[in-house]
């Protein structure tokens, strides 16, 4: 499953997807974070905002895969309707995978 | 104490009680357009078209506030998010909505109900929305109290029973995922309200509504309502522009104009950087986002705008303030506060005067130059980048600044954040229902040299210049209050209710009303009797960032509470 493209062309997508284009097979995780969920977990979910921090969670996968399905009432949307079980699959394994960024920044 | 009958239940659940017989129920079109005469009464969002939240009311005073007491408290329920709406008071009554568009209907006196009205909502939606359940307040008029709802709703109930008088729906939100959170305002003959949108892949609409059928008479988008608007969006990206008026404007009743402030384009940050012009997600100046605009209230058709941010890349709407009209040396001027921190000045056409910064943290841009254009736009292109002031969140928030014409001095709530940010190349997603489209990976940080705090200023509101200032460890979040008294009243984040002299600021009371500010503030008379009401109630978007900016009391503050204080004088 991918990123739905509504209208836009798939191929401004697949030219313009900093993080790794999205293909057929594959949700672009990364980019996913950088549209919807970093409005809440900062930084990718290396850090905490206005949602907790993702990476490092204690929490298991069956826990984050039923938040992201469900959702917490006035604190995080319910996603299920949005992404398939495999989506959600993907979803908790870059959670999973998040390690600290390599410094560098420019002005 | 007034009496009351019992009557049966006329709304979902709840008994009613007949209201006491004021001298005038109808709220009419005149009665608002007068409505910063009636020192009783506190009729509209921001009390008066002229924006003031001002009121003049000067029964409490310097010298007595003191003794200021808790009248009544009541609690909405199911308060999700707080509660982040402003009373409204006529004749002796007090309206007001919580979270889930709950109305109440209240003894402006004693808090005793008189009726209530709990609108069914889609549940599955509000469980798949971000900017929800809260709802930000209501209108009067025509008989009816209005509200709109986060699943693209527009309802009038009737002021005296509470029973519901039409239901419409304006926004697909099913598929566009954002309703209503704004409060309506009543124009004349017709109710107008704002979508959400911003973050959103939309247009952002505002809907003027027949106050006595429901029927929708207009709709101006605020993305590419024009023809000449549409050609500042390259590659079609009208389409998923974002905007909205998410906040309420108001009425210019000697130029018959609505005045109206919108919101940011989506995506948020725009990975071309300075090639905005001819590249990146949406090429061009995107009107009529981060814009103030001029309706016709009749037609909604557009009178006249200027755009605060062209090409805003930083999430700095227009949405956010409040329309303030001030009267001086023979000159009217509207005065507006931009999300960014600066406080724009207009004449009554919205043709720019001058801008002047509120806040000192802000790096997004230099200045703003004598003809209103932005100098020294930092327009960031695709990676990561450092210290962008404000944070995204604002130099200034929603929730309303207070004038008044006693001192001449407008006060106003500053906000000191930065972030860190990684600008990236992001696609707007549209199936099976919209979703945010930010464009970056952020991180709030403290402004150089010291932590992230906020101010409230007292200032000329035209030319901007500072009388006094109150820092105040983590910004405020409600609405402040001016009155008659001299009193300044600011409700802060900690739950601490102050009031201070609004001639210099020397703090005279406070009272801690046990959770965090978000929403209204106002003041009213019943029976020759002064009194104050707060919405207590904390958990809004802003707000939720700080428990990790700020650490306690935030980090085991309620954010599923809220509730009305009023005060007022011992007998």
């Amino acid at each position: 499953m991918t990123i739905r493209l509504g209208g836009i062309p798939a191929l401004l997508l697949l030219a313009t997807a900093s993080a790794g284009p999205a293909t057929a097979e594959h949700l672009d995780v990364p980019n996913l974070f950088a549209s919807v969920c970093g409005f809440c977990h900062e930084d990718g979910g290396r850090k905490a905002g206005k949602g907790p921090r993702l990476m490092n969670t204690e929490r298991s996968d069956e826990f984050l895969r039923n938040r992201i399905a469900k959702g917490r009432p006035g604190r995080m949307p319910a996603f299920g309707k949005m992404f398939s079980d495999e989506d959600i699959d993907e979803i908790v394994a870059y959670i999973r995978a998040l390690e600290p960024r390599e410094e560098a920044s420019v002005r | 104490m007034r009496k009351h009958l019992l009557l049966t239940a006329a709304v979902v659940g709840f008994a009613a009680v007949v209201p006491p017989t004021g001298p005038a129920w109808a709220v009419d079109p005149s009665r608002l357009e007068n409505a910063a005469k009636n020192p009783n009464d506190w009729l509209m969002y921001r009390r008066s078209y002229e924006d003031w939240q001002y009121s003049p009311l000067d029964q409490i005073n310097t010298t007595n506030v003191k003794d200021l007491k808790v009248a009544w408290t009541h609690t909405p329920g199911r308060a999700t998010r707080g509660l982040q709406s402003m009373p409204l008071v006529a004749d002796g009554v007090l309206y007001y909505s919580g979270s889930y568009s709950r109305l109440f209907a209240l003894d402006a006196a004693t808090g005793e109900l008189i009726w209530s009205y709990i609108p069914e909502l889609n549940e599955d939606l509000i469980a798949q929305q971000t900017h929800s359940p809260y709802n930000r307040g209501i209108a009067l008029g025509h008989g009816n109290v209005y509200v709109g709802t986060v699943d693209g709703r527009l309802i009038a109930v009737d002021m005296k029973t509470g029973a519901p008088v039409w239901d419409t729906k304006l926004v697909d939100s099913e598929k566009l995922t954002v309703g209503f959170t704004g409060a309506p305002i009543v124009v004349k003959d017709k109710v107008l309200i704002g979508a959400q949108g911003g973050e959103w892949p939309w247009r952002g609409p505002i809907f003027g509504v027949d106050a006595k059928t429901g029927k929708k008479v207009w709709e101006f988008f605020t993305v590419a309502g024009t023809e000449e608007a549409k050609k500042t969006w390259g590659n079609e990206s009208w389409r998923t522009g974002g905007g909205g008026g998410w906040m309420p404007g108001t009425y210019n009743q000697a130029k018959d104009i609505v005045y109206w402030g919108t919101g940011n384009p989506a995506p948020l940050y725009d990975w071309a950087g300075p090639d905005w012009e001819t590249k990146g997600p949406r090429p061009g100046t995107n009107l009529y986002t981060s814009s103030v605009i001029a309706l016709d209230p009749d037609t909604g058709e557009l009178v006249s705008y200027f755009q605060e941010l062209p090409h805003d890349a930083w999430d700095f709407d227009s949405a956010v303030g409040e329309f303030l009209r001030i009267e001086r040396d023979g000159e009217t001027y509207i005065v507006h506060p931009n999300k960014g921190g600066y406080v724009y000045v207009y004449d009554e056409m919205l043709n720019f005067k001058n801008a002047w910064p509120l806040v000192k943290n802000i790096n997004f841009i230099e200045g703003v130059d004598e003809k209103g254009n932005l100098i020294g736009r930092r327009d960031m292109r695709e990676g990561k980048h450092t210290n962008l002031c404000p944070a995204i969140a604002g130099g200034i928030s929603w929730n309303s600044g207070t004038y008044n014409p006693k001192t001449g001095l407008y006060y106003k709530v500053g906000n000191e954040w930065c972030m860190d940010l990684e600008i990236v190349k992001t696609t707007p997603i549209l199936e099976p229902m919209a979703q945010l489209n930010i464009g970056a990976n952020f991180t709030f940080t403290d402004p150089e040299g010291g932590k992230a705090y906020g101010h409230v200023d007292a200032r000329d509101p035209i030319t901007g210049e500072l009388a006094w200032r109150i820092d105040f460890p983590e910004p405020p979040l409600a609405s402040l209050l001016s009155t008659g008294g001299d009193l300044l009243f600011v409700p802060d984040a900690r739950g601490v209710l102050r009031a201070y002299d609004a001639r210099n600021g020397t703090e005279l009371w406070s009272q801690n009303n046990g959770l965090g500010h978000n929403g209204g503030i106002i003041s009213y008379a019943v029976d020759g009797k002064q009194y104050i009401t707060v919405a207590v109630g904390w958990g809004s978007l802003v707000g939720d960032a700080y428990p990790d900016l700020f650490g306690e009391p935030y980090k085991s503050m309620a954010t599923d509470q809220g509730w009305l204080v009023t005060f007022t004088l011992p007998e």
